[in-house]
């Protein structure tokens, strides 16, 4: 969801940048605030969202660019984290079948002797 | 039980009595007297074993809490406890597997790789190929440690928490503590032990450290071997690295300190802030620098853990100490679950304010230490309670200072979290549920800036 509200926001900015010389002095000050930071209080903070959304936007130029030269979109598509979160857990099931496993072998073995 | 307390509180008079001689009977100056009565207290705690190596280990990470005599003598203890004979410990393997090493790995090492307070590690090599929870397969004859729980570790941990009650009292009075209460980490540290015990929980975690991480080529932990582990023995990835102990030698092989310092307070923001799970045990022995410039994170025994709303708040009550805003610190403090007294707000106000003040080091860099502890023990004089997790949290949050600055003494760990809470807070407005609930205050911000 998040991830869809910050590409929006770098579509909007992609199509704005040419005109919108505020918005780039904004991710200019966004950018340096890596060591300044939020001490120039709550503008200090949006500047660096919007740093955020040029980086964002980027990505975004480097897809449609890529897709304008017929390329297959070979950026990494952002996984679906809901997808990811199940085959981790998958995964993981899995390792404690291989534990338990395990487990039944060392007890086959103790009841052998 | 009796008989094991006289142990202790003898153990521990002999080996200060011993200190005398050195300590000039109590003449000498107050640091050599203080380097004295620690190195006693050092060489007690090995001999007393396991729950006393792990308490001279949390007392090695709190240089602010101790004085730097105890730190130093309680930080050369840190991994270097007399090892177990090769027997026990192939004993252990036995009674979990009902085989030994030699049927159990292709090759098994007799001599310990370390030796620490609840574990001995051994290095081996796989007889045959593993594919792990989470990244790649693991090749037969593959490296890899077996860490195994020292035989009766258990039930003298358990015996000697009692003991070392009494012993925290002792160290209370020796002005060695400078201003915590030893009763009350002693407790903390109780019911963090227990889970320690049984290794199948640090290894599940490892599993989820590397899938939390699986974007981030600069983070790394061990792959475990499932069929080769039990609640007593682990087996998982051997990671080759420099111990934070060891900087000078990483140094000297070209790894990027202060890179790494500033990657491995981040990811630590990480756990923190994004996933709600994290490290909190990192001693200096715990984390490695490796020759391909990434940081390896070992040993998950102590894991704390955060709610999404928990989180928010404490982002918020980092961007108060980023603002120096002490107000909103009080008000997300107040939703952790620190309750002031509404006789005493205007006081902790006041003291907050201060301590905010006062976080800038000479250098210009911030000492979050100084602020985290510091509200800690502002709360304590006014008689608030604190939220256990809140003062783990703390507590971990100013241990990551500590290593960090072992790695980089100029680094400033707050400027380190600044892009990150800004981060944080950025998405947090994306969030649907936010969004609703922020929305004209995001719009009129961002117009501003967009619009100027
Ligand atoms: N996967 C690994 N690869 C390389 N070395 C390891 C690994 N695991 C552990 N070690 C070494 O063994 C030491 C002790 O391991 P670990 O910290 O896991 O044991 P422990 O008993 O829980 O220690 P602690 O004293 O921190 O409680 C580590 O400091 C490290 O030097
Ligand atoms: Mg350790």
């Amino acid at each position: 969801m998040t991830d869809d509200v910050m590409r929006f926001f770098a579509a909007w900015m992609l199509t704005h940048e040419v005109a919108d010389e505020g918005l780039k002095a904004a991710v200019l000050r966004g950018d340096e605030g890596g060591t300044e930071g939020m001490s120039g209080g709550a503008d200090a903070f949006v500047d660096g969202l919007a740093a955020m959304v040029a980086e964002e936007k980027e990505k975004l130029k480097r897809d449609l660019e890529a897709r304008a030269r017929g390329e297959e979109v070979a950026i990494e598509q952002p996984r679906d984290p809901a997808l990811e979160e199940v085959r981790f857990e998958v995964a993981e099931l899995r390792g404690r079948l291989d534990n338990i496993e395990s487990l039944l072998e060392t007890l086959l073995r103790k009841l052998d002797r | 039980m009796a008989s094991r307390s006289s142990v202790i509180v003898r153990t521990v008079l002999a080996h200060l009595a011993a200190a005398l001689p050195s300590a000039r009977f109590g003449l000498a100056s107050a640091p050599v007297r203080r380097a004295a009565w620690a190195r006693g207290l050092r060489r007690a705690f090995e001999r007393l074993g396991p729950a006393f190596i792990k308490l001279g280990q949390l007392i090695s990470v709190r240089p602010d809490e101790f004085s730097d005599e105890l730190v130093a003598e309680m930080r050369s203890m840190q991994d270097a406890v007399p090892p177990l004979p090769a027997e026990a410990i192939r004993s252990v393997i036995e009674a979990e597997f009902g085989a030994g090493p030699d049927e159990l790995w292709a090759t098994f090492d007799d001599e310990p790789l370390a030796s620490a307070s609840i574990a001995q590690v051994h290095r081996a090599t796989l007889a045959s190929a593993y594919r792990p929870v989470w990244g790649e397969t693991l090749p037969a004859g593959a490296d890899v440690v077996v860490k195994v729980v020292r035989p009766g570790a258990a039930a003298s941990i358990r015996a000697d928490i009692a003991g070392a009650r009494r012993l925290a009292g002792l160290i209370a009075r020796t002005r060695l503590a400078r201003r915590f209460d030893p009763v009350a980490l002693l407790d903390e540290f109780a019911t963090t032990l227990e889970r320690e015990l049984d290794l199948r929980v640090e290894g599940r975690f490892s599993d989820r450290f590397l899938f939390d991480f699986r974007d981030d080529p600069k983070v790394v932990a061990p792959r475990v071997v499932w069929p080769r582990s039990t609640a007593r023995v682990l087996t998982m990835e051997f990671m080759r690295g420099w111990r934070l102990t060891e900087i000078e030698a990483a140094k000297a092989a070209g790894v990027d300190c202060f890179g790494l310092a500033v990657h491995g307070a981040t990811a630590f923001m990480r756990q923190v802030f994004v996933y709600g799970r994290y490290h909190a045990d990192l001693h200096p022995a715990n984390l490695f620098v490796t020759p391909e410039n990434t940081i390896a994170y070992l040993d998950f025994g102590i894991v704390g853990y955060l709610t999404p709303e928990e989180r928010m708040n404490i982002t918020q009550v980092m961007a108060a100490l980023v603002y120096r805003d002490a107000d909103r610190a009080m008000r997300y403090s107040e939703r952790l679950g620190v309750h002031v007294p509404p006789d005493r707000i205007e006081a902790v106000r006041a003291g907050l304010g201060t301590l905010l003040d006062g976080t800038t080091r000479p250098d210009g860099t911030r000492d979050f230490a100084h602020f985290g502890l510091g509200f800690l023990s502002l709360l304590g004089e006014h008689g608030v309670r604190i939220p256990s997790g809140y003062g783990l949290l703390i507590k971990s949050l100013a241990t990551v200072e500590g290593v960090a600055r072992a790695l980089y003494p100029e680094i400033d760990i707050v400027a380190t979290a600044q892009p990150f809470t800004t981060r944080i807070l950025g998405a947090a407005m994306g969030d649907p549920a936010r969004l609703r609930e922020r929305m004209p205050e995001a719009v009129r911000a961002a117009l501003r800036v967009l619009l100027a």
